[in-house]
């Protein structure tokens, strides 16, 4: 915990400011009607100009908008970091750790697949708490066993050392990312309460815990829900994030094998039922498990933003634009990468998480 | 002498000399003091967001200053009192 009071005042102040000048819907079609190029122009006329002029040297076309956004995301959300003190400060470095897990996810991929570190580095975002010796020192090893020692005395070491072993027997990496996702959401909610445990029950606190035990639920419906399209014959309970309400650990095993059920269960879920109606009739008629997932962030994203009207000075504002972010970042990305291949206008469309 | 004279003997047990412990004048200075303190801790936060709200566009500077000052009402308000006193 970090000493001294937290000053949500000033931080909210500015991360509203910020969310004002995030891209609005209209600008998503616009954009969905330009090349690469014009994508980047536009982009050099709003809030990403300093990163564009910086890389446009380096890079073009797509990979300048992907490392671009990566950048801009990092220097926000480092900002973040910077302004806010306190209790704030630890909660939101507590779910900013969120990149970390990502950025170990990449490097441990790159490990694998023996990309050269060079390489790596340009997909990192640099907004979380590990620092940039450990990554440096995490993208010179040529073995994961060797990075999970360099990550001693993180909170990653231990999952990722048990992990490792499991790793080694079937060689994939599921169990390693897994062990990642899992230590991420379960310390989220450390020290803030387990359920009926001398949980605040009133108070932006209470708001704090309750949107992220929506995030965890969202995160083990999806999860539950890819592994029954993907009739995969694996055990649902060791992907299972503690700290949910939706589900608890036997439901899910029993779940995941009748898809028509698992449905069922979110939608009578008095919590997320009503919320998630539209997206769930989808659900049930369309193959489409991408359409559900982008339907669960904005439902996600609308929680957020609720909250944040409830309680105006608290963290919900900073979460809220944490999300927000990170959906525009999502699909600048989405529109570049579908222009790239060709997609047309209405399949990229899709592929967007609009409001 | 009368029953109240004698009630006021009794219970004064003789007679005051020194000042009470809070005059007409100290009371008014105390609720122009304590409205001033609570002005100061609605500003705190006013400020930061104000701060806050400048550092991210230029042009929110008067506005910021203007809901800065706001709470500086209630200590003239507290004035008030001193001339009611006085």
């Amino acid at each position: 915990m970090s000493a001294g009071a937290s000053n949500p005042e000033y931080v909210n102040a500015r991360v509203r400011s910020r969310r004002a000048k995030l891209f609005a819907d209209e600008d998503y079609r616009k954009l969905i009607r330009m090349g690469p190029s014009g994508i980047a122009r536009f982009m050099e006329e709003s809030e990403y100009e300093r990163e564009i002029n910086e890389l446009g040297t380096r890079f073009s076309g797509v990979d300048l908008i992907e490392y671009t956004l990566n950048r801009n995301l990092a220097k926000h959300f480092q900002d973040l970091l910077d302004w806010s003190q306190g209790r704030l400060y630890d909660y939101i470095a507590r779910y900013l750790r969120k990149f970390d897990v990502w950025n170990l996810k990449t490097i441990i991929r790159g490990i694998y697949t023996e990309t050269d570190p060079d390489e790596i580095r340009t997909d990192l975002i640099m907004a979380g708490e590990l620092d940039e010796p450990t990554i440096d020192r995490l993208l010179e090893v040529d073995e994961i066993e060797d990075a999970v020692t360099v990550l001693d005395g993180t909170i990653y070491a231990e999952p990722l050392g048990a992990a490792y072993e499991e790793f080694e027997e079937t060689g994939a990496l599921v169990p390693l990312e897994n062990a990642l996702d899992r230590e991420f959401y379960e310390h989220l909610l450390e020290d803030i309460g387990r359920p009926n445990l001398q949980e605040p029950q009133q108070g932006p606190r209470a708001r704090y815990v309750e949107f992220l035990r929506a995030e965890i639920d969202f995160r083990n419906a999806r999860n539950a829900l890819r592994l029954a399209r993907s009739g995969a014959d694996l055990d649902p309970a060791s992907y299972y994030i503690e700290g949910g309400v939706l589900f608890d650990r036997t439901e899910l095993r029993t779940l995941v094998n009748d898809y028509d059920a698992l449905v069922d269960h979110i939608a009578e879920n008095k919590r997320y039922g009503d919320r998630l109606a539209g997206a769930l009739d989808q659900l049930r008629d369309a193959d489409s498990l991408i359409q559900f997932e982008h339907a669960l962030d904005a439902a996600l994203l609308e929680y957020a933003d609720t909250l944040s009207s409830i309680y105006p000075v608290s963290i919900s504002a900073v979460l809220s634009y944490i999300l927000a972010k990170e959906r525009e970042v999502e699909n600048i990305r989405a529109i570049a990468r579908g222009r790239e291949v060709g997609l047309d206008e209405n399949e990229i469309e899709q592929e967007l998480v609009i409001l | 002498m009368s029953e109240i004279d004698l009630l006021n003997a009794v219970l004064q047990n003789g007679t005051v000399e020194e000042s009470p412990f809070l005059t007409d004048a100290g009371a008014a200075a105390l609720a122009v003091g304590l409205s001033t303190l609570a002005a100061g801790y609605a500003e705190r936060g006013i400020g930061a967001a104000a701060i806050g709200a400048i550092a991210e566009d230029d042009d929110l500077f008067a506005q910021g200053l203007i809901m800065t000052v706001l709470p500086e009402t209630m200590v003239i308000l507290a004035l008030v009192v001193v001339f009611i006193v006085s």
